[in-house]
């Protein structure tokens, strides 16, 4: 009971009931330009009946198709506290998942705070599986100790094996992933 | 930035540590390296650039620009100095430049595909669409590649978009762009789905939905397919736009059951929009065929009731997973057939007992609220306490305890309960209570906050409590009650519970917006720059949300924390012109065609923000009463700030409010919630506002220039940076500042009161209150005064001088005046509790405004009388007259600089005895009489007081320091 339409500029004006959200970073704007410039298809915006809007997803296409490593990626994904629980994130997942799936890519992937647990329980229910961590991914800016990602991933169809999604056995740094 | 040659040039390698000091930042090597090679290598373009971008970079812009023209003129063609000098210019803010640095390129290398694509970005940069699109066409012509052909098409929409002329647009650019297309079509070159995209981006534009239809129905729409059902979406508009309510219609049906998204509420709102359009024009199917191209059509009420029973049905059968829609759709077409008055809209039920439905199998989700609350219009009033008593009955609440308040068992019927309340708040039963059942509906709010924190005790930091929305909900109510009897205690619990929750809960948003508007409110800003940081609010919510802190930092005497606050935002904007450039040039690349205009509007969105040129205009008006004539003289502040009074550089026409006036989350009934009226209103003050306080600095600048004529100077930078004000703009700014005063001052008479968590009023009513306004240009009409006692002399001005002195005269006693308006506790203390009084506060700010403005013009006013006395005095030495009259201005200028001096002297001795007494003020000893606070709570409540307390102290410290370096500039006025 949604309205899911492209993302736009003037959304920008919109998101604070989903950004203010402690986990949800506001990113400056050549970051969204880039994305809306780039891979628009790929940045979803969900709209209530009373016009707020209730999430987002923002994502797009990589990695070198010889080596099967076309994907699709996950940049943000974000819900209002309001319109939690009800399937939403799953929802637009599903849609980035699709478009993927048009685009050829090999799976999708993205990645999360290991401190996120709720985040990373969804995702899990929706498939994904721990590919790597990636070691002090988020860095962190009030003195705390910088945290450590998951990379997850879901094969797609054209990963017939699911050769993408197999885990790699040790940690790998932000420097060494593409 | 380093330089991809393709081939490895010994040059390369010679520029290569240059490139890596910039890189590093290290931009004096790299001048003394590039100023190193250049001695062996006298012919290395490139070195010189390099040297001019460090040169930059370390704040020589003039020399770097020498630099730098040296090898413009000699037009390079070599890829490392064509990309340092765009780089240059680019950080120059000059990307005109480049363009004819490619211009140049391309004329030498005609062939050269790389130039040519270099020129055609240099053009879009600046937006030069005619010749993008011959730049475009001539890249083509070298290179025959689609996107180079297309570009070009695009410079034409670009064209037609932004012309003047609708009808050039019409009969000119787009049709020429549409015969490029076609001439593709034909010749089946068309290859990308951008191309596509475009062609049908002109079509629509044309207005040739039946063409586009064409289009996306026919071969060429199936490469649409980026997006999902974008061939659907795109059909569903040109149904719409071709008034094809049939197709609209059958196509809506279809994707409600069949596609991807069975759930999606736009498709509803077409089918409603559709179904009632061919309801009214008698839509009969044709008598053969197909209904319409899209399957089958509903054209009666009844088959919009059935579809709509199938649709619940589908649902109902389901064992989970229910979707909300096909529930909300069914109130929805009950509202359209009521508006209608169709009797029939009876058969889909009663509304009443519909939402009771929805609430059972949804009033567990926290969106429950947001979804029934549209509806609520549907009951009748009288059905308000039926419906909420009904709800109640299905949620499941244990016994009641021994406050007498029956609590949930679990989240889920936390969640059930919480709606109902919500729902209660939504139909004004709350705001109906009398002041003793509010604060008993707030006891029980707290009672079901408290118990339900035991729901979260395993939540991190960065997840909300369960029981969050009851805490605020009883902040609302305290607010209602601070409204309703002015008592501050209401207002100090609310901050105490506000605090409380916030410190169970560390990352709720709206605990602290809530604080946040509560504590400016009440005149405090000193937690609110926590708070706000807290919330860690950046870019573009610099524009959305900044106001909260820009409205309040200065007209609260927090002066370093005003600058601060509109640096985060003058920051954010001024990045956002170069940034949104660079990606309309990507969206070319990418052949993202349709996001070019959008990026466009972007950028002009926030270019003419509202909150843009308010900080923009306050920042400069801060510098200026913070430093001007205390750190240095006002001439060079002005001057620094390229401050133009003659230029008005805010665009009054197209201002936009950008503000997001719903952050705050309210369930509030509809009558007392945000409406159009209070936005317009709003944007209007602020306007207003913004008007007086633009025209007040323009005049300051011109004050500046008469008291120090800017030396004549020959460059062309003289209109630029230096400050020009001929006579004539002094008037012309004074009596636009009169016509703006009398606007605001009718404005005001207007009363309209905003939601609390609405817009914040402008300073607009309180600055006319204070009389700053009125004194602010009595001050600033001297000058005018003062400029003909220059021309004419003493000697034969008696009328003149007569005028000045009641000028002097007026402005001390509205001065006096304001002071008075100052006078009184910040925190008034009464039978034991604690009233503030943040107007006076505000006040004070406008005082010391006032008096900055009255000391510069003074400073001006004695500039000029000091020679005329002067030359009175030879005059006086020569005839040997014994004594004479002192001239009357010159009297009343000495008067008036004596009462200045007393009149600072009292301001200051005013703030040092409230200092005093706020010091002396034990809040611990005050009660909070009548309240409903238990000893954990009062601890909070306490904290709340100590940090207004401490703001106000800080405030009265930041406004005497700067009261007393304007009292030693006193001396300066003496003639």
């Amino acid at each position: 009971m949604t309205t899911l339409r492209a993302f736009t500029c003037d959304d920008l004006f919109k998101f604070n009931n989903i950004n203010l959200d402690p986990l949800t970073e506001t990113y400056g704007i050549p970051f969204y330009l880039q994305y809306l410039a780039h891979w628009p298809e790929y940045f979803i915006v969900a709209e209530a009946p009373g016009g707020e809007l209730m999430g987002y997803i923002m994502g797009k296409a990589e990695g070198s198709v010889a080596r099967e490593e076309w994907h699709g990626h996950v940049t943000a994904l974000s819900v209002a506290p309001e319109f939690r629980r009800l399937g939403l994130a799953a929802k637009l997942m599903e849609m980035l998942e699709e478009i993927s799936e048009r685009k050829g890519g090999f799976f999708v992937d993205l990645f999360v705070r290991v401190s996120n647990q709720v985040a990373v329980n969804m995702y899990k229910q929706l498939g994904y599986s721990v590919y790597r961590t990636v070691i002090e991914y988020y860095s962190a800016n009030n003195g705390e100790p910088d945290e450590d990602a998951y990379d997850m991933r879901k094969a797609l169809s054209r990963d017939t094996e699911k050769k993408s999604i197999i885990p790699l056995p040790h940690p790998v740094r932000p420097e060494d992933i593409e | 930035m380093a330089a991809r040659g393709h081939v490895q040039d010994p040059n390369d390698r010679r520029l290569r540590p240059i490139y890596d000091y910039l890189d590093n930042g290290n931009n004096k090597m790299a001048i003394q390296q590039a100023d190193k090679l250049l001695k062996k290598h006298k012919d290395l373009h490139c070195a010189k650039v390099l040297k001019a971008i460090g040169l930059q970079r370390t704040g020589k812009q003039d020399e770097a620009f020498t630099l730098a023209q040296e090898v413009a003129v000699l037009e390079p063609t070599d890829d490392n100095s064509l990309q340092a000098l765009t780089i240059l210019y680019r950080e120059m803010h000059r990307p005109e430049l480049v363009t004819k640095l490619y211009e140049a390129a391309v004329r030498k290398v005609p062939t050269s595909e790389e130039y040519h694509s270099h020129l055609f970005m240099a053009y879009a940069r600046v937006g030069e669409y005619k010749k993008m699109q011959q730049a475009g066409m001539a890249l083509y012509k070298i290179v025959p590649k689609n996107p180079y052909y297309f570009w070009s098409v695009m410079s034409l929409v670009m064209q037609a978009i932004s012309a003047q002329d609708e009808k050039l647009s019409q009969t000119m650019f787009l049709p020429l762009a549409e015969r490029m297309v076609e001439k593709m079509v034909k010749e089946e070159k068309i290859e990308a789905e951008a191309e596509v995209q475009l062609y049908f981006m002109i079509l629509e534009r044309l207005g040739k939905y039946v063409e586009a239809l064409e289009v996306v129905q026919g071969p060429l729409g199936e490469k649409l397919t980026s997006e999902l059902q974008s061939r659907e979406n795109k059909c569903m508009m040109l149904y719409r736009r071709l008034e094809r309510w049939a197709e609209c219609n059958a196509l809506s049906c279809k994707l409600e059951i069949v596609p991807f998204d069975p759930d999606d509420w736009q498709f509803y709102i077409l089918y409603f929009d559709s179904l009632f359009h061919l309801i009214d024009q008698s839509w009969a199917p044709p008598q053969e065929g197909l209904e319409s191209q899209e399957g089958e059509v509903h054209a009666s009420t009844a088959q919009a009731i059935s579809f709509m029973k199938d649709r619940i049905a589908t649902e109902e059968a389901k064992e989970s997973k229910h979707l909300r829609g096909p529930y909300l759709a069914r109130l929805e077409l009950i509202r359209r057939l009521r508006e209608r008055s169709c009797p029939e809209a009876q058969q889909l039920g009663e509304p009443l007992e519909l939402m009771f439905q929805f609430f059972v199998k949804f009033g567990d989700k926290p969106c429950c609220i947001t979804d029934l609350k549209i509806f609520l219009d549907l009951l009748t009033p009288d059905q308000h306490v039926q419906f909420i008593n009904r709800l109640m009955e299905a949620v499941p609440l244990c016994a009641p305890g021994e406050d007498g308040v029956a609590l949930p068992g679990d989240t889920r019927a936390l969640q059930r309960h919480l709606c109902v309340t919500q729902l209660s708040r939504s139909l004004g039963q709350q705001h109906a209570l009398n002041t003793e059942g509010k604060l008993g509906l707030i006891k029980e709010l707290k009672a079901h906050y408290q118990h339900g924190l035991q729901f979260g005790k395993s939540c991190l930091k960065t997840e909300l409590q369960f029981s969050d929305m009851y805490c605020l909900m009883a902040a609302h109510v305290y607010v209602d009650l601070w409204l309703e009897t002015g008592e501050s205690n209401m207002l100090w619990q609310c901050l105490g519970l506000l605090e409380e929750g916030l410190s169970n809960s560390s990352s709720n948003a709206q605990f602290k917006l809530l604080l946040l508007l509560l504590y400016c409110r009440l005149g405090a800003f000193e937690p609110v720059v926590d708070l706000y940081s807290s919330l860690d609010a950046k870019h573009v919510q610099h524009d959305t949300i900044g106001y909260l802190l820009t409205r309040y930092a200065e007209s609260l005497g927090q002066f370093a924390a005003a600058s601060q606050s509109c640096n985060f935002s003058l920051r954010f904007f001024h990045s956002n012109q170069k940034d949104t450039s660079e990606y309309i040039i990507q969206a070319y690349k990418y052949g993202a065609f349709e996001k070019i205009p959008e990026f466009i509007a972007f950028r002009n969105r926030l270019n003419h923000s509202l909150h843009f040129a308010q900080v923009r205009t306050e920042r400069m008006l801060l510098d200026l009463f913070l430093e001007a004539d205390i750190s240095s003289p006002l001439e060079e502040s002005v001057k620094s700030m390229s401050l133009c009074p003659e230029e008005d550089d805010i665009p009054w026409d197209s201002l936009r409010d950008n503000r997001d006036l719903t952050v705050l989350v309210s369930w509030d009934p509809k009558d007392r919630q945000l409406n159009e009226e209070h936005k317009q209103r709003s944007l209007e003050e602020d306007t207003l506002w913004l008007r007086l306080r633009s025209l007040t600095l323009r005049l300051i600048g011109c004050v500046s220039a008469l008291t120090h004529p800017p030396a004549s100077r020959n460059s062309e930078k003289t209109t630029e940076n230096g400050v020009t004000a001929k006579p004539s703009s002094l008037q012309s700014l004074l009596s636009q500042l009169e016509n703006t005063l009398n606007q605001a001052t009718q404005l005001t008479e207007k009363q309209l009161q905003y939601p609390f968590v609405g817009p914040v009023a402008s300073r607009l009513a309180q600055a006319l209150s204070s009389g700053c306004c009125q004194c602010q240009l009595s001050s600033l009409q001297l000058p005018l005064h003062l400029q003909e006692l220059e021309t004419t002399g003493l000697d034969e001005s008696t009328e003149l001088q007569t005028q000045i002195s009641n000028l002097f005269k007026s402005l001390a006693v509205q001065l006096q005046d304001m002071l008075e308006k100052c006078k009184g506790d910040l925190l008034e203390v009464k039978d034991g509790q604690s009233k503030p009084q943040p107007f006076l506060l505000e006040n004070l700010v406008y005082f010391v405004e006032s008096v900055c403005i009255v000391l510069w013009v003074s400073n001006y006013c004695g500039s000029v009388l000091r020679p005329l006395k002067s030359s009175l005095q030879k005059k006086k030495k020569k005839k040997k007259e014994a004594s004479t009259v002192t001239p009357p201005v010159l009297s009343a200028y000495q008067e008036f600089s004596s009462s200045l001096q007393s009149l600072l002297n009292q301001a200051l001795e005013h703030i040092k005895s409230q200092e005093l007494s706020l010091t002396a003020l034990e809040l611990g000893a005050l009660s909070l009489e009548g309240q409903t606070q238990s000893e954990a709570e009062e601890t909070f409540t306490k904290t709340a007081m100590d940090k207004v307390h401490s703001s106000y102290l800080r405030s009265l410290q930041e406004i005497g320091e700067l009261l007393k370096k304007r009292a030693d500039t006193l001396k300066s006025l003496k003639i």
